[in-house]
């Protein structure tokens, strides 16, 4: 037997319990390599610590985290008002349309009109003409209503004469506004011969018809359809076919003309 | 009877044609200089003889370059008041040849120059300097101590009347 025989003989006897030892650590290293190395192990041990740490967070958001996000969204609205009105006005007129509509639907419900005349012929409008009842109630609500009439003389922004159901600012300053927008749109995008027709601002709507050496200015409430412009374009003409005849036989005073605008427009059922 | 008169207020910029419109119409002036935008129409109704004259002002932005003034905003004109700030020499050096063009414009109407800003001149030193220049102004008014404005809006209202009859 060899000097190195012996030696390995004397570190059998003398290490066997670390060399146990040795092995057993060696086996758990390997599975914990095999535990990280391979993902499906690791996200057996490691998800439950990383869910319960999130439910954890997630909880606390409201009293940690809270106090700075409300301060920083009030920051930024404060800020950015115009923007944040901007983002928000066509989902708050949707929902504020949608709102009417319910109401109206409610309200159409209930009221005794229902087995009218004019409530039957609504219900059949809207059966064989494919549109809904609260629409047809609402549009019935909002009928277009000639307010104010403004005869104008187109180049100088002078008012001739006007009708008025209800008492505006000064009619002569309107007309003359009327005419420095109309005649900045039409001379800014330098199209001869083509005219502003019409000019909208929330719930109206100015109808502008142009002749030769006057305009009609046309301030209208309400849901101004095609067939109401169409309406309305028939009552101009017919009043300008009488003024020029009056301008014609020289029976020209504002009383006078003002006497033919509100027979023209006053009843009128656009 | 009352017959309506458009008047365009012209003039370069911050010669204070807004401040005199403001002082004949209300009365009032302000310090705070804003600068006119494209037009701004105000009204005043005044007595001439028998009949009532509702003057439409039309106070367009100044220029710099008379010739660059919107000739849409010009149309129908009656009268017209050009404006320089006596104050400032850039205003009236070429004043002469800025009222030829508007003359140009808008031939055979009633046509007032003013000079704006008296109260902070030297009246007498200013004339001399106007005749200096060979300028020749209608009136010389201050839209802040508001003396001679009226008169000078009067008068164009006067040969609007003279020139209607």
């Amino acid at each position: 037997m060899s000097e190195k025989d012996r030696l390995e003989i004397l570190k059998d006897i003398l290490f066997t319990d670390d060399r146990e030892y040795a092995e057993r650590i060696a086996e758990r290293i390997a599975i914990l390599e095999q535990t990280v190395n391979e993902r499906n192990n690791l996200s057996t041990k490691v998800n439950p610590i990383i869910e319960q740490q999130l439910k954890e967070f997630i909880e606390s958001i409201p009293t940690k985290l809270g106090p700075t996000i409300t301060a920083t969204l009030k920051e930024e609205i404060r800020i950015n008002k115009d923007e944040i009105v901007d983002a928000l006005y066509p989902i708050l007129g949707k929902m504020i349309k949608k709102y009417i509509a319910q109401e109206i639907k409610l309200l159409s419900e209930n009221i005794n009109g229902q087995l009218s005349a004019k409530g039957w012929r609504r219900k059949f409008k809207s059966w064989f003409g494919g549109v809904k009842e609260e629409d047809l109630i609402l549009s019935e609500l909002s009928a277009a209503s000639i307010q104010q009439v403004l005869l104008i003389e187109k180049d100088s922004g002078i008012l001739t004469a006007s009708y008025s159901k209800t008492e505006t600012i000064d009619q002569e300053m309107i007309s003359g506004m009327l005419t420095a927008i109309k005649t900045f749109v039409e001379d800014a995008f330098n199209q001869k011969n083509q005219n502003l027709e019409l000019i909208e601002y929330e719930l109206y709507q100015i109808h502008l018809q142009s002749f030769v050496n006057y305009y009609i200015a046309i301030i209208i409430s309400g849901n101004y359809s095609l067939k109401s412009k169409n309406k309305v374009q028939d009552i101009i003409f017919n009043f300008y076919d009488k003024f020029m005849e009056m301008k014609k036989s020289k029976l020209l005073s504002t009383e006078l003309i003002e006497k033919e605008l509100a027979q023209n427009f006053e009843n009128a059922d656009i | 009877m009352q017959i309506s008169k458009k008047i365009v207020v012209l003039g370069h910029f911050g010669v204070g044609k807004t401040s005199l419109i403001k002082r004949f119409v209300d009365d009032s002036f302000t310090d705070n200089y804003k600068v006119s935008i494209g037009v701004h129409i105000t009204k005043k109704v005044v007595e001439i003889a028998a009949d009532s004259m509702s003057l439409i002002l039309w106070d367009l932005e100044g220029t710099d370059d008379i010739e660059t003034i919107r000739n849409a905003y010009l149309l129908g004109t009656h009268g017209v008041i050009f404006v320089f700030d006596v104050t400032r020499p850039s205003t009236f050096q070429n004043l002469n040849s800025d009222l030829e063009i508007i003359k140009k414009k808008l031939p055979n109407i009633p046509f007032l120059t003013i000079g704006n800003k008296t109260d902070l001149v030297v009246l007498d030193e200013l004339k001399q300097l106007l005749e200096h220049n060979t300028i020749s102004t209608d009136f010389l008014t201050s839209a802040k101590t508001g003396d001679t404005v009226n008169n000078a809006f009067l008068k164009l209202a006067k040969l609007l009347n003279a020139n209607a009859k």
